[in-house]
């Protein structure tokens, strides 16, 4: 600030040469970003290749694993990648989304940083530990809940069928998808707190003002305006839970089949690879990694189909407003 | 969202309490009830794992469990986890060193000057594709592109193939903090003068400081917990490897995992010992990170 | 556990027996030709110095990691690691150069990596497989392999079957569910167990045999011999297939399986060295122990070898592994029966140390 009538706006941050080499630094970032994924998704796929061309498209809808026959189908790992990711989610999202919320409007101050690192504590404790937890302590104690669902709700028409007879050691498609679900609460409450901390104090103050309950203004303030943060976050704890490895593998119970019954065992694509790659060969492990590759489709399906809800919500919202 | 609002005699709105109607009020404490109820409902598993890990390890825990050589059989009781511990800390610092910085930069190429172009668009989209990827298959990728080309297993490899699981949780998390920076903090950092890149550094940067901490250290508190790659890319050894780039090393994740498919007890002791450690560990790191980003973070509008 | 504390104890007895051996007969081991100076009949290992990598199956583990701690003892100056990573990627590491030698319990294919001229095999132990069960009430279970054929196919469904009854009369069996357990990793041990009952029930057996085979939807799936101990110990009514020092050291019960001679034998160390002794030993000794013949045979024996190197471009290295297998064959298969392991029979260890000799 000098003390003349007029201030000299001098451009703080060197020349437009500076800019450019900034710009350039983060473009060379984004570029090898992209070289180092492109170059995994390139050499997956080739290393993958012998399977696919042996099975064609019954790689993705043959349900036998019969690896000394040469028969890779790997719908039944898609089903069980799928259900135990979907069981994760219809678990993890309201937990996550109400202990967000919990941080960002109703925690006194003193309480939040402590329950930040509740959160941070859960993020650190390693998925082999959480599986181990799961095989030994979780599962035989959650086989008595299994079996009073299955007594209560089996003999409903349609509906009995999701809950059927439990499998006796608990290691099942619904053990997984809790577990699972424990798992990516971190990450999914923690961008959902960001995104909810965004939001602007004028809104939710003249929603206040308007006589709204705190429930009231949350649905009609902080949500609209976090919709599409929300959404991130979700896809990538639906990340990490459908690339979740051992936690998955130690409680899932490793049965090729494909069954409504989420009390029963079944199995999933990262925990096959990780299973039975130590003692494969030739075209078993060609078809082992082509197992990683359906995973890259299933992810490009879900994440396209989700940038489309939002851009729809987003729309109706901004349409709403305008 | 309509709601009847109740009037008073005077027929200006009645604002205050007693005023609203059932229907809203119970609304509103079954949702709070329900908000809260999901904080215990975290709280639970996260005690009882704790209390099993600090049950079952606890009681192997010493100086010398955290400092000597890993045994070398598995079924007799000494030794420790002290080249597991510098591998972690070895391997994962490595990994992070290297995701963290490239990752944010990426993101700030992806939301400061890509946006929506071509380019930033398959970059996030091929990001998006990877954070679904299971470590096993980051692992197998850098066994053949790095190991076999090298024809030797080392921590370093382990590090690249932590680091590419880490990369696209850190580019789409810090992407996401970026996008949430109101545009009006750029834009007023420029009408004072400043350049865009001293902008992002000094303003947007800071402004998104805790979110990029938190989904950074997430992905590192991940990274740190994973066992495949390890054993495929990292090796085995018995005795403390400092060097990141020469030899085989071990880690903390691949110990618990390898004593726990064992069936004497010692071994099983060590697993939920070095699980112990390894939460620690973690959670020290956490605490430290967070502690050094508030400093640089811009406070609350 | 008392197990722990004792076989401490009589390991620290062989280690000291071996040494004064060792130190006694100067010249009486094999292979004097390694280069490094005896020094007058005491300890041949004393200078050997480096490092050596290997790697490879899962089911020999409890053996070599014992017998590189007892090595580190005679040999304190070489620092051997192996790293239990699976037959099949042990070889893939063994053929890329990573590793100096590989464990694998089952042979090289064409697909695994590893060029045929370059490797030669090594038999160092063998183990038996239990089929390990819990059932309430029953102590004594006798099993054929028509009946084990078909239990872990999920034909036969309950414990009190008229075959499970035929193989056992006399014995009240409980009208319980059997909840059959098989390996979900890929496993060498899955490879026998399915490998035996290819040979033994070859009309009834319809799974084929390899280290993952396609199990009915009805039997669960556990990882590693631990993981399907504890499945069994669980289930009331469980049975799976274990490897022998896992199922001894998680306290099951194992069934006696009829074998080739018709006798019903229980998983025992004798019962492994009886099935070596009367398997056919190939050129490049690799055997087949499983279903072999004779009366006190268990037939569900499983083989593993060490692959070394034709050739050996450092020399150095050349001595360190000759160094280390020597010790596996020699003092290694006294310590063998102590971590539930059986030793090679004689004949079949000699050829073992003179296939040392070709490494050049």
């Amino acid at each position: 600030m000098t003390t003349e009538t007029h201030t000299t706006l001098t451009s703080r941050g060197g020349g437009p040469r500076a800019d450019r080499s900034f710009m350039i630094l983060a473009l060379a970032a984004g570029l090898l970003v992209l070289a180092v994924l492109a170059l995994i998704l390139i050499t997956t796929t080739r290393e993958a290749w012998p399977a696919f061309s042996h099975m064609g498209l019954s790689f993705i809808t043959e349900r036998t694993w019969d690896p000394p026959a040469e028969v890779f189908g790997a719908l039944a790992f898609i089903y069980g990648t799928a259900l135990v990711s979907l069981i994760s989610l219809i678990f993890a999202v309201p937990v996550s989304i109400g202990i967000a919320l919990f941080l960002t409007e109703l925690a006194p101050r003193r309480l939040r940083g402590p329950a930040i690192t509740v959160i941070d504590l859960l993020a650190a404790v390693p998925s082999v530990v959480f599986g181990l937890w799961g095989v030994l302590v979780v599962a035989p104690k959650l086989v008595p809940v299994y079996r009073w669902f299955h007594d209560v709700l089996g003999g409903i028409p349609v509906v009995g069928s999701v809950f059927a007879e439990p499998i006796g050691s608990g290691r099942s498609f619904m053990t997984a998808g809790l577990i699972v679900a424990i798992m990516i609460v971190p990450i999914i409450t923690s961008i959902s707190r960001e995104v909810f901390s965004t939001v602007p104090q004028a809104d939710k103050d003249a929603a206040l003002a308007l006589g709204a309950t705190r429930w009231e203004m949350i649905k009609g303030a902080v949500f609209p305006h976090s919709f599409g943060g929300l959404v991130g976050a979700v896809i990538l704890g639906l990340g990490r839970a459908m690339g979740e490895t051992i936690a998955i593998t130690l409680v899932i119970g490793g049965s090729t089949q494909i069954t409504a019954n989420v009390f029963a065992s079944g199995n999933a694509m990262p925990s096959v690879i990780v299973s039975q790659i130590g003692e494969s060969t030739g075209t078993f492990t060609a078809a082992l990694i082509g197992l990683g590759v359906v995973l890259f489709a299933m992810t490009v399906i879900i994440n396209t189909l989700a940038q489309a809800i939002v851009r729809r919500a987003e729309a109706r919202m901004r349409g709403a407003t305008s | 969202m309509t709601t009847t609002l109740e009037r008073t005699s005077r027929g200006t709105p009645d604002l205050t309490r007693r005023a609203l109607s059932t229907r809203r009020r119970i609304t509103n404490q079954v949702a709070l009830g329900a908000i809260t109820l999901a904080l215990v409902i975290a709280i639970v598993p996260l005690g009882l794992v704790v209390y099993s890990v600090i049950s079952k390890g606890g009681g192997i825990m010493s100086g010398e469990f955290l400092t000597e050589d890993i045994s070398l059989s598995v079924r007799r009781a000494g030794g420790g986890m002290g080249p597991a511990i510098i591998g972690t800390l070895l391997i994962t610092g490595g990994a992070a060193l290297m995701a963290v910085p490239l990752g944010v930069l990426g993101a700030i190429y992806l939301n400061e000057y890509g946006k929506q172009r071509p380019l930033a668009r398959l970059i996030r989209m091929l990001a998006d594709i990877m954070t679904g990827v299971p470590s096993i298959i980051m692992g197998l990728f850098i066994y053949t592109i790095w190991v076999l080309t090298f024809e030797a297993r080392s921590g370093f490899a382990g590090a690249l193939a932590l680091a590419c699981l880490m990369l696209p949780v850190v580019i789409r998390s810090t992407e996401e903090m970026l996008k949430l920076v109101p545009d009006e903090l750029r834009q007023a950092s420029l009408a004072l003068g400043a350049r865009k890149w001293r902008t992002t550094v000094t303003v947007v940067l800071p402004a998104a400081i805790s979110g990029i901490t938190s989904g950074s250290l997430l992905a590192i508190a991940r990274a740190a917990g994973e066992t495949a790659p390890i054993i495929f890319v990292v090796g085995a050894v018995n005795a403390t490897n400092w060097n990141l780039f020469s030899g085989e090393n071990t880690a903390l994740p691949a110990q618990i995992f390898s004593n726990a498919s064992q069936p004497f007890q010692i071994a099983q002791d060590r697993a939920w010992g070095a699980a112990l450690t390894l939460i620690a560990i973690v959670l020290i790191f956490t605490i430290i990170a967070r502690f050094i980003a508030n400093r640089f973070a811009i406070k609350e509008r | 556990m008392n197990r722990n504390v004792l076989s401490r104890r009589v390991l620290a007895g062989v280690a000291l027996v071996a040494t004064i051996a060792l130190a006694g007969c100067g010249g009486n081991d094999d292979s004097g030709d390694t280069g490094t100076d005896a020094g007058s009949g005491s300890n041949q290992y004393a200078n050997l110095s480096g490092e050596l990598k290997g790697g490879g199956a899962s089911f020999p583990n409890a053996f070599y990691t014992e017998a590189i701690a007892e090595f580190k003892g005679v040999a304190s100056k070489l620092s051997v690691t192996y790293n239990s990573v699976g037959s099949g990627q042990g070889k893939k590491d063994f053929g890329a150069n990573l590793v100096d030698f590989a464990g694998s319990d089952s042979l090289v294919k064409d697909t695994d990596g590893v060029p045929a001229d370059s490797f030669l095999y090594v038999p160092t132990v063998a183990a038996p497989i239990t089929v390990s069960y819990n059932l309430n009430g029953v102590d004594k279970l006798q099993l054929s392999p028509d009946t084990l054929a078909k239990i872990f196919q999920a034909e036969i469904t309950s414990w009190d079957d008229a075959a499970i009854k035929a193989d056992n009369p006399g014995v009240t069996l409980p009208a319980k569910k059997i909840t059959v357990a098989h390996r979900s990793d890929g496993s060498g041990t899955t490879n026998n167990f399915t490998k035996y009952l290819k040979a033994a029930a070859p009309s009834t057996w319809k799974l084929d045999s390899g280290d993952t085979v396609n199990w009915p939807a009805s039997t669960q799936g556990a990882e590693k011999n631990t993981g399907v101990a504890q499945l069994i110990k669980s289930s009331d009514g469980g049975i799976g297939y274990v490897d022998f020092s896992d199922a001894r050291e998680s306290g099951l019960k194992f069934a006696a399986i009829k074998n080739k001679d018709g006798q019903f034998v229980a998983a025992s160390l004798d019962g492994a060295t009886a099935a070596l002794d009367g398997a056919t030993v190939k050129d490049d000794l690799t055997y087949d122990p499983l279903n072999a013949a004779g009366a006190t045979t268990y037939p569900i024996t499983a083989p593993t070898y060490i692959l070394v190197r034709t050739k050996y471009d450092d020399p150095a290295k050349k001595d360190l592994v000759k160094g280390f297998v020597t010790y596996l064959l020699n003092d290694g298969q006294t310590l063998a029966p102590e971590v539930d392991f059986a030793p090679l029979p004689d004949a079949l260890k000699t050829k073992a140390l003179a296939q040392l000799d070709k490494i050049q």
